[in-house]
């Protein structure tokens, strides 16, 4: 109890260090008391209260968004399909948004507002497929039918976003940012669109926290307790894929935090219970994508680059030397 | 049309609670305690194939029920079905005098508990958390664990004699300690009726003993036991009754001294065989290598 407890204090202190962090830094450096002082509305001159509350609040709501929604959507489908390498990924959720996003960005660049609708709309379509077909015919709804639909679903809407990018070559470049995951300060507009999806998400990851934990104890516990585990899995795989399309549509591709954060959660704590692991993969993964968010506008400021190679790199070691000591 | 089954002499007689092959020794399981579950005519088909043809089952209050039968007969299928983990063909299942498909998911945990024949055994989780997973079949799905819950963990862990370990990872116990975990899950449920499908089917002969043994407490101590086993002389030395299934079917059913006769070995599983009970050991005596009986020396 006492380390699990040490994790979550621990990854608490790094969820505020990063928010302020990502408040104070960019391409003008502000005092960490200049942000308090401007977030509680009593300090600072006009330019830096506009460059924290219209700029630099937002984009720090969207990576601790963001960071939340992609951990527990990888924390409730490793949860539901008992398989340590689930993410977003595997229901074709991130292969479906990329399509819908890049579908924009070659076919349609004078309407790129449609972006985060379309990357939403295709990544909900790509899972809705997956279920289709992971829920029809025998044995539906197995962890087998869910994985396998998922990666020819992920295939196929791969497959189409080569194809156009390959078929518009002079476009492609524009398409580099959203591939690789990244967050714009672009305000406040694409989180007041999208956040419904956010809430709805959030609410079913936290109502299926005990039946994850039943399930992890095989089907047929999780019925004798009283649960469907096909049920559980469809709710899951509705929660993740609401989670993780809403996700591509602000920050573009960020896979890798869905897979990698609920595992250092599990390794780091000690423990697989869900009631733990959803939460604080929540917590670390606010935390991480906030702060490889900061690195990412600020190492090379005033250029700003994509966040997701940046995450990866503060993330992976910290995973390897985690997997190096789990058992 | 599913053939009747045979009766081995228990129905209209007292039931012995616990003691030697045969021997009545309380009023336990009598007809006269409630049945809190009656399957009639119970049918299933997977993938096409009729698994179950019409099998029947009754479990009254108080009794150890030991489901025995040959590979494929249909043993696990049957639990399952009643259990609601299997959705039946046809066939009329009541719990309490409820049909089946009239209980909902947590009103079927309230009535009885289930316990695989071996679960998964996630990493980091410790033997009082799968427990306390086990309780949660009584909480509402955000409510906490109260105080009572948390009292009802700790003696489903008692009951089941694996309080000693509760700290340790499931990853960590022995196949018997891990079988005591999971009747302690189901125990957790506070469910009238424990059913478990070939909970020793795994285990060497000390483990198998102390399972046997912490089932028959169990109900001795006033729960109610359906147990598919597989060893014949372990069922004659715990259970009340046994209910022989063959081939999608109730074929008898009764005190196993009675039912298991020599007759229904050679009918039910081909075998020249004798269940014999001395002193409180039980043995079936088996001719192995058929009539022509002994090996050259």
């Amino acid at each position: 109890m006492l380390r699990r407890s040490l994790v979550l204090a621990a990854l608490l202190v790094a969820l505020v260090a990063a928010t302020v962090c990502s408040l104070a830094f960019g391409a003008v450096k502000l005092p960490f008391s200049e942000v308090v002082d401007i977030l509680f509305g009593n300090g600072g001159s006009e330019a830096q209260r506009q460059i924290v509350e219209t700029l630099r609040l937002p984009r720090t709501v969207e990576a601790l968004v963001v960071g939340a929604a992609l951990s527990v959507a990888g924390a409730v489908l490793q949860g539901a399909l008992g398989n340590p390498l689930a993410s977003p990924d595997v229901i074709g959720v991130t292969g479906g948004a990329g399509f819908g996003a890049i579908l924009i960005i070659i076919l349609l660049p004078g309407s790129i507002a449609l972006l985060p609708l379309a990357a939403l709309a295709f990544g909900l379509l790509a899972a809705a497929l997956v279920f289709v077909f992971a829920w029809s015919g025998r044995n539906r709804g197995s962890t087998g039918k869910v994985i396998l639909a998922g990666i020819a679903m992920l295939s196929l809407f791969t497959a189409g976003t080569t194809g156009l990018l390959a078929a518009f070559p002079e476009r492609a470049p524009s398409a580099i940012f959203f591939i690789a995951g990244g967050l714009t300060s672009s305000g406040w507009e694409e989180i007041e669109t999208i956040w419904p999806y956010f809430a709805v998400g959030f609410v079913f990851a936290l109502f299926l926290i005990r039946p994850l934990d039943r399930l992890a104890l095989g089907d047929d516990v999780a019925a004798s307790l009283g649960s469907r585990p096909q049920l559980i899995r469809l709710g899951a795989g509705i929660a993740a894929a609401l989670l993780a399309a809403a996700s591509a549509a602000i920050a573009g591709l960020l896979g890798f935090l869905g897979l990698v954060v609920p595992h250092v959660v599990r390794m780091a704590g000690g423990t697989s219970s869900n009631t733990y692991v959803i939460p604080v993969s929540a917590i670390g993964g606010a935390a991480l994508l906030a702060a490889g968010d900061t690195l990412a506008r600020t190492l090379r400021a005033p250029i700003e680059m994509p966040v997701g190679p940046f995450m990866v790199v503060l993330g992976v070691p910290l995973f390897l030397w985690l997997l190096r000591k789990a058992v | 049309m599913a053939p009747q089954a045979e009766e081995g002499g228990s129905r209209g007689r007292p039931q012995r609670t616990h003691g030697p092959m045969g021997v009545a020794e309380g009023p336990l399981g009598t007809p006269s305690a409630p049945a809190l579950l009656e399957a009639h005519g119970v049918e299933v088909e997977i993938g096409g194939t009729a698994i179950l043809r019409g099998a029947d089952l009754l479990v009254r209050s108080g009794e150890l029920v030991a489901i025995v039968g040959p590979n494929g007969a249909g043993k696990s299928t049957l639990v399952r079905a009643v259990s609601g983990l299997q959705r039946p063909s046809g066939g009329d299942v009541r719990w309490s005098g409820c049909p089946l498909g009239d209980l909902r998911g947590r009103e079927l945990a309230r009535l009885r508990a289930f316990v695989p024949q071996r679960m998964p055994v996630p990493a980091g989780i410790s033997v009082r958390e799968a427990v306390t997973i086990g309780r949660s079949s009584q909480l509402r799905p955000l409510s906490r664990l109260t105080g009572a819950d948390r009292d009802g963990v700790d003696a489903a862990m008692d009951r089941a004699g694996v309080g000693r370990f509760a700290a340790r990872a499931l990853t960590t116990l022995s196949g018997g300690e891990l079988q005591r975990v999971q009747v302690a899950i189901g125990l957790a449920q506070e469910a009238p009726l424990l059913i478990a499908d070939e909970p020793t089917s795994q285990l060497d002969l000390g483990a198998t003993i102390g399972v046997a043994t912490l089932l028959r407490e169990l109900v001795d101590g006033g729960l109610t036991a359906l147990v598919v086993v597989h060893d014949l002389a372990l069922a004659a030395a715990v259970a009340d009754r046994a209910v022989i299934v063959a081939e999608g079917r109730t074929v008898a059913t009764g005190i196993p001294a009675e039912v298991l006769s020599a007759e229904r070995l050679a009918q039910t599983w081909g075998a020249d065989a004798r269940l014999t009970e001395h002193d409180g050991r039980t043995a079936l005596h088996v001719a192995w290598l058929g009539s022509k009986g002994v090996r050259a020396p």
